[in-house]
């Protein structure tokens, strides 16, 4: 296992960057998501480390070898694709024993590395089968296998679970964490689901646009989104982010719709940061609460719909034109168009300049 | 299907007829191979050769007579050029057909479809054109300017048809191969090339087919009776030996009997080629 270092890459297609001057390091033995919308340059990013495509500018290392200008069989390296991409003449066990051919592994080896990932991936049954004949979870073991037959210092892996009904992917998933903790295995993993980067990941690397937004701890992604863009894509449901414009003085939003919010002194020191009065409310579902009766500051909404889940139910409030998704108990029971009063926990309120939609700091 | 549909009955008896229509001759020369020449003449004919001989047959392909020697002349040159032309057909139409489908390069879509275009037209068309460029190259008169020939008739669909497998095959696929050890060679012989397998043996009979079979042009470029191919060859035999009947049917048959072959394998890959195509998306 190594580190990956990509420093400054750049690819473009004509004249648009589908990755644009990106640098992130990959610690040995660390699971790292690459996580966006889809067409945000996730793809482009891998297969560039995987060296399938060329580099436009910039450097990636593996280890301690400058893998720039190598062809991807020489940078030791296992890719999983989002479409499996076994192949399809050749049993399982010929799928397995390709990436050790071509390695000139001596026979003997090839077999027993291929009866220890089988064992590992509960696969042995099906060696003798052709893809086309194992449902998509098993497809999917066997990219794996195909994967770690040879240990490989990189595993990259593109979308592997897209592919799967929604509970086998619940399922992977979990295979995936422990796949990787049993093989202390560096990993990079590409996903459009922020649920997926927030569950299995040790550090997410969020992108937007072929930038790259921020890369942290999926606890502090989730914390502390360094902008709106970030603030809106991990969580779900998203946050509630509404533009509102600062009083004078600070110590208090206003908003268009009419509405008007105090501000902690905390706050209202980020609040006075921004570049002009425009600034984004931005508020999870979980840090409002919702009262029916009068609140001592706090807003008054009317209840659009209700969503109930079993054990929370989602409240949709319009704010004059702008509409919040609140969680609130099931007991509590709101009746569409009443009006609600809505109470925000300033500790976890998060403000962000509207001009530039980057976090606002205390000054 | 119990319901009588008229089309359906119409269709068949249509098909019916078609067939007999096709059948019909072939049944004849194979019939008029087997008389003696005696019978041949006969009037009314003999449906049934009463003496069936396959004394044409061993005449023709022992090459101890003068006839046999000519005869087995022509076959193989027209092996060889049927032979030849498929060959290089292939080896320009894989890679062609690869590039088309998986590289972008300025003028890609110009240069596809102006190898399209080719088979827009009938092949006489270029007849006089192709004549004088090969008298330009100094072909005149050679196998070499057949194999030229059938060569820029084979191609575009060649490399119509190959491409649309290539399309097919997930490029991921070769990533994947590539990312295993290979290098982009091998991963398009190793992996991409047997893929695409049904395609390539159902554009090398077609192309085989129609070198086998073509005559004008033949005609046209090969005076030389040493060089000629089995079509223009069989048309000498014609005249040489007008009289022997059962020997030009017998000829004919035997030049029949490739392409009667490689259409039975052909259309089963053929049908394969173009509705399956290499990989199930
Ligand atoms: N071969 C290509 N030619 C031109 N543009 C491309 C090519 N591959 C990707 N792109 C563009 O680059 C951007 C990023 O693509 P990709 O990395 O596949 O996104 P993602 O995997 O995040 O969905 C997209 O806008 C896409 O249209
Ligand atoms: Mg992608």
């Amino acid at each position: 296992m190594a580190e990956v270092r990509l420093s400054h890459i750049v690819k473009g297609y004509g004249t648009q960057l589908a990755v644009n001057d990106l640098s992130l390091t990959v610690n040995d033995g660390e699971f790292v998501a690459l996580v966006g919308p889809s067409g945000c340059g996730k793809t482009t990013t891998l297969n560039l480390t995987a060296g399938l495509i060329e580099l436009t500018g910039g450097e990636i290392h593996i280890g301690d070898r400058n893998v720039t200008d190598l062809d991807p069989k020489d940078r030791d390296i296992a890719m999983v694709f989002q479409n499996y991409a076994l192949y399809p003449n050749k049993s399982v066990y010929k799928n397995l024993a390709f990436p050790l051919q071509m390695r000139r592994t001596p026979k003997a080896d090839i077999d027993r590395k291929i009866r220890e990932a089988a064992r590992l991936l509960d696969i042995e049954h099906l060696l003798e089968r052709r893809p086309r004949e194992l449902s998509g979870g098993q497809q999917q073991r066997v990219a794996l296998g195909r994967a770690l037959v040879r240990d490989p210092k990189v595993f990259l892996m593109d979308e592997p679970l897209s592919n799967l009904d929604a509970k086998l992917r619940v399922q992977m998933r979990a295979e995936l964490k422990r796949f990787h903790h049993d093989l202390s295995a560096t990993i990079i993993y590409v996903t459009h689901d922020q649920l997926e980067a927030v569950t299995m990941a040790d550090r997410m690397a969020v992108m937007h646009g072929g930038l790259l937004q921020q890369y942290d701890t999926p606890e502090r992604v989730f914390e502390a989104p360094v902008n709106v863009f970030v603030a809106g894509f991990v969580g779900s449901p998203a946050m509630n982010l509404v533009p509102a414009q600062v009083t004078e003085g600070g110590a208090a939003l206003e908003s268009p719709q009419g509405w008007r919010c105090t501000l902690s002194p905390e706050n209202a020191r980020k609040a006075r940061a921004a570049s002009s009065r425009d600034v984004v409310l931005g508020a999870r579902h979980s840090t409002i609460t919702l009262s029916p009766t009068p609140l001592p500051g706090g807003i008054e909404g009317r209840v659009y719909t209700l969503e109930p889940t079993g054990d929370i139910t989602f409240v949709h409030v319009r704010l004059g034109n702008d509409t919040l998704v609140i969680s609130t108990p099931p007991a509590t029971r709101f009746a569409p168009n009443a009006p609600v009063w809505l109470g925000v926990d300033q500790t976890k309120l998060h403000l962000f300049d509207a001009a530039t939609g980057m976090a606002l700091r205390a000054a | 299907m119990k319901r009588r549909d008229p089309w359906r009955i119409g269709g068949a008896v249509f098909l019916a007829g078609l067939t007999i229509f096709a059948l019909l001759p072939m049944a004849w020369m194979l019939i008029t191979s087997l008389k003696t020449q005696f019978a041949a003449l006969q009037y009314p004919p003999q449906w049934l050769p009463k003496n069936p001989t396959l004394e044409q047959y061993s005449l023709l392909l022992s090459p101890g007579n003068p006839v046999g020697q000519e005869f087995l002349r022509y076959l193989f040159n027209s092996l060889w050029v049927s032979f030849a032309s498929t060959v290089l057909g292939v080896v320009v139409a894989v890679p062609a057909a690869y590039a088309f489908s998986r590289f972008r390069f300025p003028g890609r879509n110009l240069l596809f479809y102006s190898v399209l275009l080719r088979n827009m037209f009938p092949a006489v068309v270029f007849l006089m054109p192709l004549f004088i460029m090969m008298r330009w190259l100094g072909l005149v008169n050679t196998q070499a300017s057949l194999i030229l020939t059938y060569l820029t008739f084979g191609l575009p669909l060649s490399i119509w048809l190959l491409k649309g497998f290539y399309d097919n095959i997930p490029v991921q696929l070769e990533q994947a191969a590539r990312i295993d050890g290979a290098s982009r060679f091998q991963a398009f012989i190793l992996i991409v090339m047997p893929l695409s397998s049904p395609g390539i043996i159902a554009t090398a009979i077609y192309s085989f087919i129609m070198a086998w079979n073509e005559y004008v042009y033949a005609l046209t470029f090969i005076n030389n009776a040493e060089r000629l191919t089995l079509p223009v060859g069989l048309q000498r035999f014609f005249t040489e030996y007008a009289t022997n009947w059962p020997g030009l049917m017998a000829a004919s048959f035997i030049m029949s009997v490739p392409v009667v072959a490689l259409f039975l394998v052909l259309q089963k890959y053929f049908v394969r080629a173009l509705t399956e195509g290499a990989v199930k998306s």
